[in-house]
């Protein structure tokens, strides 16, 4: 048995490999059932009791010999074989993902459920009223007469003599006390159409209407609430005053005012030079109204308040022109 | 209103800085929106008094004055014809530089050196007055700088007056709040009439009064032998710092008056009065007037009028006739101070479209009380500026009426405002603004309203006043003590935000228009006259021809705004609006009910470089809008459309529970071209008041089946139109285990090949390949018995 041979056999298939696949090649033919060691494993028996002791201690030597070369060769050609599949696979991670479309709402509608979110949060219901109003409603219920000087603040669309489209969401405040006996917590947002078209109006717009009635509502009550809900959608930090103003359905009247956000309070064009900006009309519900709806103003008291969605919007956005809600140009209704 | 703080100084005693008066105002309920400087640049120019005149030697149009103004007399050269020797002139003097630019230096005029320049009320930039140079009052000194002239450094206040407030449309009425506000109380100005006639006013002109409803007092003053002269300057600049332009110092006082004390008057030229009265009463008749504008007026029938021996020579508180105007040559003035009805005022002013100073005052009321000493004020004022002489005594007709009373009860007071105030507090706050207490008692106290506050009727108005004075920021803020209550009907809001978030996550940006559109709008859409939707509700007055009527529907708005946006540059774009839209009714009131609209033009993106990037059709469309139906639960129908806005072969009607309810499609080209859109647009409307009523949003579980699904393709040849829903359907009722059928494949060649894929599901047992291959076979038969439909093979 010439063991000689065999080493040089195993030492030339072993240094001929150049692959991953010829490692698994030369391990068959060399490891494998019918494989040189087999062979000459099976020629042993050929020989007597001391050269087989000898021949196959050697044999089993180089046996090992050869498996450890084997799996080193076996291991670094899989690594070898991994890199080269990983190169042809390598991506460049910095081309651009697929991003799924989103539109948006309108900023006018981010406004107005933020608003419904807080006042819902302070337990007022949703109220709705029609935008095609009857008169009555828009007008005489709210304590405003034919020929009462405060009709002059609004500019009325009419459809009929006596249908108007509504000049504010007020009139949601009498249909809803019409139908209901108090307590009344209720908010009602809505369009509102007034005859305007420049820079700072247009004839379409919106407005969030508030109302609470129920038994001893007080003003200071009113400031509470309007602080909170001021207080939450512009920061815990703004500055607000209420001071009195005129509507001829509430009584005490008072129109609330923020610290400018543009210029914060020390002046500018937007708070045309006061520090302050007008956010919302309010005021105790006037007795008069409670009795055309049939409350007993010595029974129950109450506090209304109203305020136009696009100036929330224009200031937390900081828009300047209030015709930009309606142009609904994509390149305006992306950005929010 | 404008209120120079200047002139407010003559009421009150102002001991506070002007922008802190203005804010402490704005905390009593009159906004002071801006505040004027009054700054003009004087710098440089003194007081001059003309000592002598001399002709120019070489020019005939010019003058030589000698002026001195402090220790020197300086010659000036100067072209006004204005200036009489003894005059008080103001002088810019060399190195001085002019409001327009003009630098003053030495010249020399035509052989005559000119040492400074005399100037006119538009050189110094206080007025557009460039007639002559401004004569200053003659008690100035000579070498004073010229800015320590009363009134041209000052603040005037723009005050927004609350619309129940008319009192305060004067200056007098604002000093008396800045009394309340300063602890003082403000003073009417104090005068002496001065050159009193011989004559009795009761020999020259009488008056009567036929209905004191409408006039409650009417005041009669004359004043004699006028000229007609502008008035001084200190008149003249008040009168244009509040807003108004002066004319002539007759004119100017009764502006003047009504500026300081909110009493509008009307001057009469005496002579045109014929037969020497005047007579108030209301029209009892329509007739046509020729106003002071020269414009023939509409007079009907309960208007208020003044008339004299032969008919109208005034539209009371609103405007005069030409009839009886002030002209250059009038002399002799017969002066009107009244009070006439609000209401009446108001009607006849807004129907003849006048709305001028006087008719607003009006309107709003004035104060009763004052009609008089008004009177008497301009006419001393006539007699200070204008010369002439005071007829003695007047005319006057005065309804006396009490004034009214309301009584307040402390406790109602605090539990309104929800803060503890003193009694005494109380008191105090009304008395400062002239409200006094006739009786006090444990509980309450009565309260007179004097006649200028017309706004104060119940005691809710007083507790306003309380919480005015008092102030709003002294008043706290509280929470409510009633129970807690949980927000009801939150449903329907909760419908239309969860309609808008699917909208924006399939990609589409929300619209909101204007809820008008026009008459033109439904034409292009061409929309039949029986249809509801032709006959919008027309707004009487229109902003304009584009928002003539409202809307009927929300397409056509959405598709102007998809014009818009293609005109400046966008390509594809995905829009959704949700709105309402307005119908004819059945008894006086229209119909309203939301509706939502959305429309696909383009593709969803210009590119993405893996993949390719189709144009939406049809099929992108009615996908939005069956995910959107399966988002509220409820599935549609599809049935051909006539729309005939769209095209005929690729839309359809969308109907729910067998209700139309909207349609899907693409817009007909010819409608999209009344647009200019030149590319294929696709869109679909919904009455979403339907949906949210079917939507069933109880939802039940289903278990989850433990056993296997089976699935199954079958691929069919399909002749004719026949539509593959029929397919569907013939397959669903072949048997309950199979539970969802879908198309994976069409195409077309000679014939069109179609290709299904049904899922078997048991919740019972695992299916066995025998069960299945039978259902298989009733599915063969049953879709290849349709007429047209062979199995591919
Ligand atoms: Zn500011």
């Amino acid at each position: 048995m010439n063991i000689d041979e065999l080493r040089n056999r195993i030492e030339s298939e072993i240094t001929s490999l150049k692959t991953f696949e010829d490692v698994k090649k030369v391990k068959a033919s060399l490891l494998g059932r019918k494989g040189l060691f087999s062979e000459y494993l099976d020629g042993l028996k050929l020989l007597d009791r001391d050269e087989k002791k000898i021949f196959g201690k050697e044999i089993n030597l180089l046996k090992m010999h050869a498996e450890s070369r084997l799996k080193e060769l076996e291991s670094f050609y899989l690594e070898e074989e991994k890199r080269k599949k990983e190169a042809l696979d390598k991506i460049d991670i910095t081309m651009p993902g697929k991003i799924p479309l989103l539109g948006k709402k309108h900023p006018i509608t981010q406004t107005l459920e933020e608003i419904i979110r807080i006042f819902t949060s302070l337990g007022f219901s949703v109220a709705e009223g029609p935008d095609i109003e009857q008169e009555y409603y828009n007008f005489e219920a709210l304590n405003i007469p034919k020929d009462h000087p405060a009709r002059d603040m609004q500019d009325t669309f009419y459809i009929k003599s006596d249908i108007v489209l509504r000049t504010h969401t007020s009139p949601v405040q009498i249909r809803t006390m019409e139908s209901q006996l108090p307590p009344v917590k209720i908010i009602a947002p809505g369009s509102v159409y007034r005859c305007d078209n420049d820079i700072s109006h247009t004839p379409m717009f919106h407005q969030v209407e508030g109302l609470m009635v129920d038994k001893r509502v007080r003003f200071s009550d009113l400031k509470g609430i309007l602080s909170i809900f001021i207080r939450e959608i512009f920061g815990e930090n703004t500055p607000l005053r209420f001071r009195p103003s005129y509507f001829p359905f509430t009584e005490p009247s008072a129109e609330v005012d923020i610290g400018c956000v543009i210029c914060e309070g020390d002046g500018c064009r937007v708070c045309k030079e006061t520090g302050w900006l007008e956010i919302l009309g309010s005021g105790m519900v006037h007795p008069q109204v409670l009795r055309i709806v049939g409350y007993d103003p010595e029974e129950v008291s109450g506090f209304a308040f109203g305020m136009g969605v696009e100036r929330i919007a224009m200031l937390k956005f900081g828009i300047d022109d209030i015709r930009q809600f309606y142009y609904n140009d994509i390149r305006f209704l992306s950005q929010f | 209103m404008r209120i120079p703080y200047e002139w407010l100084n003559e009421f009150v005693v102002l001991d506070i800085n002007p922008y802190e008066l203005a804010s402490k105002l704005t905390m009593r309920g009159f906004e002071v929106e801006a505040i004027e400087e009054y700054k003009p640049s004087l710098d440089g120019v003194c007081v001059g008094e003309v000592v002598k005149i001399d002709l120019h030697p070489n020019a005939k149009n010019l003058t030589v004055c000698k002026v001195r103004t402090v220790k020197e007399v300086l010659p000036i050269v100067c072209g006004a014809k204005n200036v009489k020797e003894g005059d008080k002139v103001p002088v810019a003097m060399i190195g001085s530089t002019l409001a327009n630019g003009l630098l003053i230096e030495k010249k020399n005029i035509k052989g005559v050196e000119s040492l400074g320049m005399l100037c006119s009320e538009k050189e110094l930039g206080l007025s557009d007055d460039h007639s002559g140079i401004f004569i200053l009052p003659g008690e100035m000194k000579a070498g004073t700088k010229l800015d320590e002239l009363t009134g041209l450094q000052d603040f005037v206040f723009d005050i927004n007056v609350p619309p129940n407030r008319g009192d305060c449309l004067s200056v007098y009425g604002i000093a008396r709040e800045v009394g309340s506000i300063l602890n003082q109380r403000a003073k009417l100005p104090m005068f002496k009439l001065n050159g009193l006639s011989n004559k009795e006013i009761s020999n020259l002109i009488s008056l009567s009064v036929k209905d004191t409803e409408a006039c409650p007092r009417y005041v009669l003053r004359m004043i004699a032998g006028v000229s007609m002269v502008p008035a001084p300057f200190w008149m003249r600049q008040r009168i244009q710092k509040c807003g108004m332009r002066p004319i002539n110092a007759v004119v100017d006082v009764t502006n003047y008056v009504m500026l300081e004390l909110g009493q509008p008057l009307h001057a009469f030229d005496y002579h045109s009065l014929r037969e020497k009265r005047i007579e108030v009463r209301v029209a009892n008749e329509n007739i046509v007037f020729k106003t002071l504008d020269g414009e023939d007026r509409n007079i009907l029938k309960g208007d208020i009028l003044i008339c004299d021996g032969s008919g109208p020579v005034a539209i009371a508180g609103i405007m005069g006739g030409e009839n009886s105007e002030i002209t250059e040559k009038t002399r002799d003035i017969a002066l009107e101070s009244a009070f006439f009805n609000p209401l009446s005022i108001r009607q006849t002013a807004r129907r003849i479209g006048i709305r001028s100073e006087a008719s607003l005052r009006f309107e709003k009321g004035i104060d009763l009380d004052n009609v008089d000493f008004a009177a008497e004020r301009a006419i001393y004022l006539m007699n200070l500026t204008a010369g002439g002489v005071i007829v003695n005594g007047k005319q006057e007709v005065y309804d006396k009426k009490s004034s009214k009373s309301i009584f307040v009860n402390f406790g109602k007071i605090i539990d309104i405002l929800g803060t503890p105030i003193e009694h005494n507090a109380i008191i105090s706050s009304l008395r400062s603004i002239d409200l006094h207490i006739v009786k006090e008692e444990e509980t309450g106290f009565v309260v007179s309203v004097p006649n200028f506050r017309h706004d104060l009727d119940e005691y809710m108005d007083i507790i306003e006043e309380v919480a005015r004075i008092y102030g709003y920021d002294r008043i706290p803020a509280t929470t409510p003590v009633g129970s807690f209550q949980v927000p009801k009907n939150e449903k329907r809001s909760a419908y239309f935000s969860s309609a808008k978030e699917y909208f924006t996550a399939c990609g589409f940006h929300e619209l909101i228009n204007f809820a008008f559109f026009s008459v033109k709008d439904i034409e292009n859409f061409l929309i039949n006259s029986s249809d509801e939707r032709f006959s919008g509700i027309p707004i009487m007055n229109p902003i304009s021809k584009d928002y003539e009527i409202m809307r009927t529907f929300l397409a056509p708005n959405v598709l102007k705004t998809i014009a818009y946006n293609l005109n400046r540059g966008a390509r594809n774009l995905q829009f959704f609006e949700m709105g309402k839209v307005f119908v004819a009714g059945h008894d006086t009131m229209p119909l309203e009910y939301p509706s939502i609209c959305f429309v696909m033009t383009g593709k969803e993106r210009d590119y993405f470089w893996r993949d390719s990037c189709a144009e939406f059709d049809f099929f992108d469309t009615k996908g939005v809008l069956e995910g959107f139906g399966a988002r509220f639960r409820v599935q549609f129908d599809f049935v051909r459309s006539s729309e005939p806005f769209l095209m005929k072969n690729r839309s359809a009607d969308v109907l729910l529970e067998g209700i139309k309810i909207g349609w899907v499609g693409e817009i007909e080209d010819s409608v999209l071209h009344t647009y200019n859109i030149e590319q294929k647009v696709y869109s679909a409307e919904l009455r979403f008041d339907i949906m949210m009523e079917k939507s069933k949003i109880n939802v039940q579980y289903k278990p989850i089946p433990r056993y296997p699904q089976v699935t199954r393709d079958f691929a069919f040849l399909v002749e004719g139109a026949v539509p593959v829903a029929t397919m569907l359907e013939q397959i669903k009722t072949v048997s309950p285990l199979i539970t969802a059928v879908g198309v994976f494949d069409m195409f077309k060649k000679e014939t069109k090949s179609i290709a299904l894929r049904v899922i078997f599901q048991s919740f019972e047992e695992t299916l066995t390949d025998d069960a299945v291959n039978a259902l298989q076979e009733i599915i063969i038969q049953k879709v290849t018995s349709i007429p047209g439909v062979t199995l591919r093979t």
